[in-house]
């Protein structure tokens, strides 16, 4: 509790956010839809686009494509300049990267050198294959930042626009180092958030052989754990409910989201080893792709970054 | 040695630019790529005009501007704003720090919206420190 409270005391002073956008799926609308941040003390964002080498790069009889990628950078810097006055005219601290080369080395780099305290991104669809050899620009940001990341879903599939999606979070927790840090990123977000719901979903596969005892006793024992940790919010001045699932964990998140009118997801994420995620996917992953919540994602520990 | 002009701007084209135009015109350039680095050329080198940007990674021209209006010695160094943002822009965000408490700071000595023809830099150049 103590370095919970520490924590809270830290909620001061301008934090920033790294906004990710390729201009497809997050714009600046996406963006206002997060100055609510602005109560958690996120004053300050940063723009960051990245040109693919792979539309600049040389084509037989062509070469390497210059003016291509003078015209990228500037339709990208056209953009930035336009969202960036209406952020400064608000008072707020802007800056902005328009690079060429990979994505993901390029968002940590810029993580690193900023170093912001929320990467925001959406999500870019792969093709199946592409994916299983290239992996999850996502999984592979995770892998890489110790910084909690958002992956805004900012229009839903039914059309309708998500504008406030950290007024109600669900924190789906199973108490490991990453779920605690997704707690502690929480209460950072305090005047933001006006309730959270606080869920875990225990597999059926845990409960077989036991008896209808048992089955009630691992029920009493992770609901205590559960309120354990709405109290440590509530503790914050959070408003928080818990609630137990049982059944496949992402499904059932995805469940609970939209049974208790959730605005997003929260979850950390544990960091598999890169094949086994790219091969058999992993919850957050699936979170941050199939669900149609935003979903921020918290690694677990602070990782020595490389780019 | 002619007198020294601070540029910061993080486009490696647009400092080229202005690097040539300074050096044409008989002055020495001292480059920073952010407003944090040019808060520090400032206080090192104590430059004669600073020709600055706004929109730049790590501390924007609007900060940095800020800073530098608030001290009692860098103060007087004159300003040449050289930017894409539109100087109502940088003048609205003034006074939208203002509001959220912090001093009102004066307007800078020059606002040039971005491109400018070399002729009319150094023009605006030799106002200040001819």
């Amino acid at each position: 509790m103590e370095i919970l409270l520490e924590v809270v005391g830290k909620n001061v002073g301008t934090k920033k956010l790294l906004f990710v956008t390729q201009f497809e799926e997050l714009w600046f609308d996406a963006l206002e839809s997060l100055m609510d941040l602005r109560e958690a003390g996120f004053n300050h964002v940063v723009f960051i686009h990245v040109v693919e080498r792979s539309k600049v790069a040389m084509r037989r009889g062509k070469g390497y494509l210059k003016d291509e990628e003078v015209k990228l950078k500037e339709i990208a810097n056209v953009r930035f300049i336009d969202w960036a006055e209406s952020l400064f005219e608000q008072g707020m601290e802007v800056g902005a990267y328009i690079l060429v080369g990979e994505l993901v080395p390029k968002v940590i780099s810029a993580a690193q050198e900023e170093d912001v305290d929320l990467i925001v991104t959406g999500y870019h669809k792969k093709g199946k294959i592409e994916e299983l050899y290239a992996g999850s620009e996502i999984i592979e940001i995770l892998r890489r930042t110790s910084k909690p990341v958002f992956v805004h879903k900012y229009m839903l599939p039914s059309g309708k626009v998500n504008d406030k999606p950290f007024e109600k979070p669900l924190l789906a927790t199973d108490w490991s180092p990453a779920s605690e840090r997704a707690v502690e990123t929480l209460i950072n977000l305090k005047g933001v958030i006006k309730h959270i719901e606080v869920i875990h979903v225990a597999s059926e596969k845990s409960l077989t052989g036991s008896s209808a005892m048992g089955v009630q006793k691992i029920r009493k024992e992770t609901r205590q754990r559960l309120d354990e940790t709405c109290e440590i919010f509530r503790a914050a001045g959070i408003d928080a409910e818990a609630h137990l699932y049982i059944g496949n964990i992402t499904e059932q998140i995805n469940r609970a989201a939209q049974e208790r009118g959730a605005s997003m997801i929260v979850a950390g994420t544990t960091g598999k080893g890169p094949w086994k995620e790219r091969w058999l996917g992993s919850v957050p992953q699936k979170l941050a792709e199939e669900s149609e919540f935003p979903t921020l994602l918290v690694p677990a520990e602070i990782k020595t970054t490389t780019t | 040695m002619g007198k020294r002009v601070l540029v910061v701007d993080d486009d490696p084209d647009i400092v080229a630019f202005v690097v040539t135009v300074l050096e044409e015109n008989g002055f020495t350039s001292i480059i920073a790529k952010n407003g944090e680095m040019g808060m520090a050329k400032t206080v090192e080198e104590n430059p004669d005009l600073i020709i600055l940007d706004i929109l730049m990674p790590k501390q924007s021209g609007i900060k940095m501007y800020r800073e530098l209006r608030s001290d009692e010695f860098l103060k007087k160094i004159p300003v040449i704003i050289l930017s894409g943002i539109a100087k109502r822009t940088f003048l609205r965000s003034q006074e939208a720090l203002t509001a959220f408490g912090n001093e009102i700071v004066p307007e800078p000595e020059a606002y040039m919206e971005k491109p400018v023809e070399p002729e009319e830099l150094a023009e605006m150049i030799k106002k200040f420190i001819a």
